[in-house]
């Protein structure tokens, strides 16, 4: 079993989620970057979305009570076992008795920790063991891991495998996510418009797995306007009447009050994941026709490698 | 008011009705449409509004324009078969007291006795318009006109799950204890959402509640 020795900033147990219930209130939750997680499942021959521990912001400190494989991939951390550094998107094998410290995030916010085999804890809510803290779902009886918390692991075999050339994300300090204008983005003034695209926007403290508040260029309406309640998606860049900017991210509320003034394109969307309070936020205007091809190509790329994973 | 139908992102399509504030005919309207959807099973989700309705789909699977026709065909579709109306749920409700801290706000405001209150409130049939923000939250459709009050300047802390509320011209359940700005004037010992039931919800957007005075307050 593995034990939480330092419950760190915030670690939760995630999956691939729940798709399919926002209609219900529910968001599909899962590890909030995607491709940082499969890929560290992939390494300790897992598939793609077997449940992993999401560590954000670092400070975690873990022992093994049992021989086993693992993996990092994620944010920078500087890593060590037994204060022995170890690399970010590899896989190792260690031992019962072992510590594992992750320091601070240097570059990117959460790091992902698989084991081969897989953890056996986890309530399964529709499907999925996705702990979404505001409900108390999934996870360990919902909530984040507390230290002192075990988890259980399965046997497993040696199935490392290297990641190649090309594959693994280079998270820094400033995110750079494509989007396309959202619903009330022509209601916005021109300046405003202007900003959105060529300045760039800083996540505040209030960054969680719901959305980040992010500070930059006073962003405003033409005229002001009270909005119906309408859907939104994560990834979508709402601004409310204080001229901040909230960007949803894998926890978000289905549903929000604010105009909606950019939509991040579907193959961007892991990186929202990444961003840590303080980084910087930018985004790039991307054109309707590029987003499929975008998508498609990527896809493709990662489909060679992770059997069943796509953005 | 029109409908418009149009990309959000590259993986959704999003339909208004571009409402200003709220209207009864185009928000059931919209919830037969958005049901209609759902059952046509293409979409990953079907979300709905008060006055619009999201559709997610894979971009890999259908090209933005493909989707927009086929979300337009499917719309004009329901609108033109007969209303698809959710089913309808009793919602007992313990008004006032502990149970219903704000009454007093509503009763001043409106100049009405507590029992008016309660008569007002529950002789409609209310219209489950918008599941969330939060697991289990209800939006319904207009309270009467006499009801209507704005939210609290500072949200409460806490609002006790199965609260039931007036915010400007809405009113709805908390699902769950949150914090929150509503004015509450009531709480239903029934669990709008509970994740150890074998139907965690008891209610989705297009279904009708009925509220329901219960005698005794059970907090």
């Amino acid at each position: 079993m593995l034990e939480l020795l330092q419950r760190g900033i915030k670690t939760t147990l995630q999956d691939g989620g729940r798709p399919g219930f926002r209609h219900v209130g529910i968001p599909a939750s899962g590890a909030a970057d995607k491709l940082s997680f499969a890929l560290a499942n992939w390494m300790v021959g897992n598939v793609w979305d077997a449940p992993a521990l999401e560590c954000a912001m670092g400070g975690q400190h873990f022992r093994f009570h049992k021989d086993t494989i693992i993996a990092l991939a994620g944010a920078e951390m500087w890593a060590q076992i037994n204060g022995q550094n170890v690399e970010n998107f590899t896989a190792f094998p260690v031992k019962a008795g072992d510590i594992l410290t992750l320091s601070m995030a240097r570059a990117g916010c959460r790091t992902y920790l698989a084991v081969s085999g897989g953890f056996k804890d986890g309530e399964t809510f529709l499907g999925s063991i996705a702990t979404y803290l505001p409900a108390k779902l999934g996870g360990i009886e919902g909530q984040a891991l507390s230290t002192g918390v075990t988890l259980g692991y399965n046997e497993c075999e040696d199935k490392r495998q290297k990641i190649p050339k090309g594959y693994t994300p280079k998270l820094s300090r400033h995110a750079v996510l494509r989007a396309r204008p959202g619903p009330e983005f022509d209601s916005l003034t021109r300046d405003s418009q202007r900003h959105l695209f060529i300045s760039p926007f800083f996540a505040t403290g209030a960054t969680d797995r719901m959305g980040s508040r992010l500070k930059g260029n006073h962003i405003a309406l033409e005229t002001p306007k009270s909005m119906i309640s309408s859907p939104i998606l994560p990834g979508t860049l709402q601004v409310p009447p204080d001229g901040g900017t909230i960007l949803s991210l894998s926890d978000a509320h289905c549903t929000g009050g604010y105009p909606r003034a950019l939509q991040v394109i579907r193959a961007d969307r892991w990186l929202l994941g990444q961003i840590a309070p303080g980084m910087a936020v930018s985004f790039q205007r991307c054109f309707a026709d590029d987003a499929p091809i975008i998508l498609k190509r990527k896809n493709a790329f990662y489909a060679d490698l992770i059997d069943g994973f796509s953005f | 008011m029109s409908m418009t139908i149009k990309p959000y992102g590259d993986d959704a399509i999003l339909m208004s009705m571009n409402l200003d504030s709220y209207n009864d005919a185009v928000c059931r309207g919209v919830q037969s449409m958005a049901v209609s959807l759902r059952q046509a099973g293409t979409w990953d989700d079907v979300v709905s509004g008060y006055d619009s309705i999201l559709v997610t789909f894979n971009p890999t699977k259908h090209t933005t324009n493909a989707a927009q026709e086929l979300m337009a065909s499917q719309l004009k579709a329901a609108n033109q078969s007969p209303a698809v109306t959710g089913k309808t749920v009793e919602i007992p409700v313990y008004y006032g007291g502990e149970d219903g801290p704000d009454m007093g706000v509503i009763c001043k405001s409106s100049g009405l006795s507590q029992d008016e209150v309660i008569r007002l409130h529950n002789e409609r049939d209310y219209l489950v318009c918008m599941m969330g923000f939060i697991p289990g939250f209800t939006f319904l459709s207009e309270a009467n006109p006499l009801l209507h009050h704005p939210r609290h300047d500072v949200p409460r802390a806490s609002v006790a799950a199965g609260s039931v509320g007036i915010a400007g011209w809405q009113t709805g359940i908390y699902g769950l204890e949150s914090p929150g700005g509503w004015q509450i004037i009531g709480r239903t010992p029934l669990m709008i959402f509970d994740k150890s039931r074998d139907v965690p919800f008891l209610l989705e957007a297009g279904d009708t509640v009925k509220f329901v005075p219960s005698e005794t307050g059970g907090a």
